[in-house]
């Protein structure tokens, strides 16, 4: 504190100071060194406002050494020449960008196609379904009997009749194809290949994502619209999904939305950071859309 | 790691060529500029003006005070890297395709273009190693190439012992630097197609051949022996070695440009593939480039490369420390 009353050299006599000045009165930063190192930086300055503002701050100073090669650091030091001549250091964005991530990762035995392979295989199998007779045994039509139109009006062609199964079955691609057991009869799917999948299949197929990393947003604005959604949500982290629940007839947000990010720590992080974020003059909830395994 | 992608060109890139300290990258386009970049961040130090024509090629000399370009408006040029001054212009009944300081930088060469009633030349020069100082015009050497070929491709070896040339119809060939005779000349890639790259180890013991026939070669310098083969499956158009430790062999190339519009970006195989130097084996690609690579380079500490793209991209990846000690 005996920094404070040296600080008043300003005032020549008490008596003309009748009204308080608050240049004169603001003191001289403080700094006092911690313990542990660190120090403390105490100022009182006046801000843009006109107010008096106390400002603490706690810092640590640590020296890091770096070696450069010295006509290296000469050349960094270079002004710069032709269109880039008299602009500030760093890069600029119109001529340097950052690229997406790449995963680069080198290995013994790399397969040039292991990526493309699943192109042709995926061909593949459009070709045997396509070569393959479809028949829909509710109308006959070319397509399978869950795609049919009438499936809900109409009963299947002689169902009664015990119309044999595997037609369907055949077309429904990997999941039916165990389905009729060697004597012709049905197999169960956890009795399937030894019952070696226990857990049963998966729905969803390649549309399945991470439920851990999906967020459950509820309050939102009846006029909010995905693409607002997702500039909230994607200063957090990388957004896979954002779902916004529309009411089909109105269009309008019927009030919930998911958002799913790549990883789940991003997730916590924007649950966290956005929940009671006001949009839309709501607040919005925001929560796991499950929660994690205990 | 994410690349950088550096938008300074609005055509083709033909070469890129980092410093030997690796801190510098320059590029040159097909639309008659230079760019230097900085490598540690992607910054643009500058552009250096002046070219008339599409630049084939470009090199800097090992202290970075250099640059010397050439093209198809007939001229090559010497910069002072610095100011971006010109300090030097040589005028040629054709364009220049290759440029190459030699290892100790005095001496530059540049290869001219085979046209109609022109043949292929190898000029070299003594570079006076001041920027104050006026360059000569006379070149200390002069190769007319009759005999073989269209040259499309050359350096200096080790020590400048040797000047090696690639040519149009798949053959490399060994001239004494001295005196400018031809001493062999090899055909290690197929024939009637071009050896569109030649690039040095650190040493320059051995170098490494691109070629329209789907190959790249590891050859030695003094006897041209094919040492290592590395086998792609599109036309090449570049190939660089990386520094020890890493045995990494990088080569780019694609589809030619003609072609592009007629193939989609995966088949078109416009990646830059990864080969260990040793086993010859493919150890990954990266992709990125929506054209052929026309020039791809490694920065001499190893730890970034970069390629030039027909799509008048230059991306650079910085590879991790830490990605380099797990390798193999």
């Amino acid at each position: 504190m005996a920094a404070n009353v040296q600080n008043t050299p300003g005032r020549t006599d008490w008596a003309e100071d009748d009204e308080p000045d608050l240049a004169t009165a603001i003191p001289a930063p403080q700094i006092t060194r911690n313990k542990d190192g660190t120090e403390t930086i105490v100022t009182v300055f006046i801000n843009e406002d006109g107010k008096r503002v106390k400002r603490t701050q706690r810092i640590r100073r640590t020296i890091v050494k770096k070696k450069e090669n010295p006509r290296v650091a000469e050349r960094r030091g270079w002004a710069k020449i032709g269109p880039e001549a008299g602009k500030p250091a760093g890069p600029r964005p119109d001529t340097t960008t950052l690229g997406e991530n790449i995963i680069f990762r080198p290995q013994v035995g790399f397969k040039s196609g292991q990526v493309q392979e699943t192109a042709p295989e995926e061909d593949k199998k459009a070709e045997t379904l396509k070569k393959m007779q479809i028949k829909c045994r509710i109308c006959s039509g070319d397509h399978f009997t869950t795609k049919c139109p009438f499936k809900d009006t109409m009963a299947p062609e002689g169902e009664a009749a015990g119309a044999p199964a595997s037609l369907d079955d055949g077309a429904g691609g990997d999941a039916g194809g165990g389905a009729v057991g060697p004597g012709g009869s049905y197999v169960p799917p956890h009795m399937r290949k030894g019952g070696a999948s226990k857990e049963g299949e998966r729905m969803g197929g390649k549309f399945e994502r991470d439920d851990l990393a999906t967020l459950r947003v509820t309050n939102v604005s009846e006029f909010a619209e995905e693409s607002d959604l997702r500039e909230i949500f994607e200063r957090h982290g990388r957004v896979t999904r954002v779902f916004l629940a529309k009411d089909r007839e109105t269009g309008r947000a019927k009030g919930f939305a998911f958002v799913s990010y790549q990883e789940r720590s991003d997730a916590a992080k924007a649950c966290e950071r956005v929940d009671g974020y006001g949009f839309g003059h709501l607040i919005l909830k925001v929560e796991f859309a499950k929660k994690p395994p205990a | 790691m994410r690349p950088i992608l550096l938008q300074g060109h609005e055509r083709a890139l033909t070469q890129v060529k980092f410093s030997k300290e690796g801190d510098l990258l320059f590029s040159v386009s097909k639309d008659h500029v230079v760019c230097a970049w900085y490598s540690s961040n992607g910054e643009r130090f500058g552009t250096y003006k002046g070219h008339q024509g599409a630049l084939w090629t470009v090199d800097v000399d090992p202290t970075t005070t250099f640059l010397a370009t050439g093209g198809a408006d007939n001229t090559m040029r010497l910069w002072e890297v610095k100011t971006g001054k010109e300090l030097k212009q040589w005028e040629y009944p054709t364009s220049i395709r290759r440029v190459e300081f030699s290892e100790d930088g005095r001496q530059l060469l540049g290869v001219t273009e085979k046209r109609t009633g022109q043949l292929s030349n190898i000029y070299v020069y003594d570079i006076a190693q001041d920027v104050e100082a006026e360059q000569t015009s006379e070149p200390s050497m002069h190769i007319v190439v009759d005999e073989l070929p269209r040259v499309t491709v050359a350096g200096f070896s080790f020590m400048s012992h040797y000047i090696i040339t690639g040519h149009e119809n798949g053959s490399v060939a060994q001239w004494d630097a001295k005196t400018g005779e031809l001493i062999k000349e090899e055909f290690p890639h197929d024939d009637g197609m071009a050896v569109t790259d030649l690039q040095w180890s650190a040493d320059r013991t051995y170098f490494i051949t691109a070629s329209k026939d789907k190959t790249a070669k590891l050859i030695d310098s003094s006897t041209l022996e094919v040492l290592k083969t590395y086998v792609a499956d599109t036309p090449l158009n570049s190939a660089a070695i990386t520094p020890e430790p890493t045995n990494y062999v990088i080569l780019g190339g694609g589809q030619a440009a003609m072609d592009v519009t007629t193939t989609s970006a995966r088949q078109g195989k416009f990646e830059a593939r990864f080969y260990h130097k040793i086993f010859e084996e493919e150890i990954g690609r990266v992709r990125g480039h929506f054209g052929p690579l026309n020039y791809v380079a490694v920065s001499p500490d190893g730890k970034c490369y970069c390629s030039g793209g027909e799509d008048g991209y230059v991306r650079f990846e910085v590879e991790k420390e830490k990605e380099r000690e797990n390798r193999l």
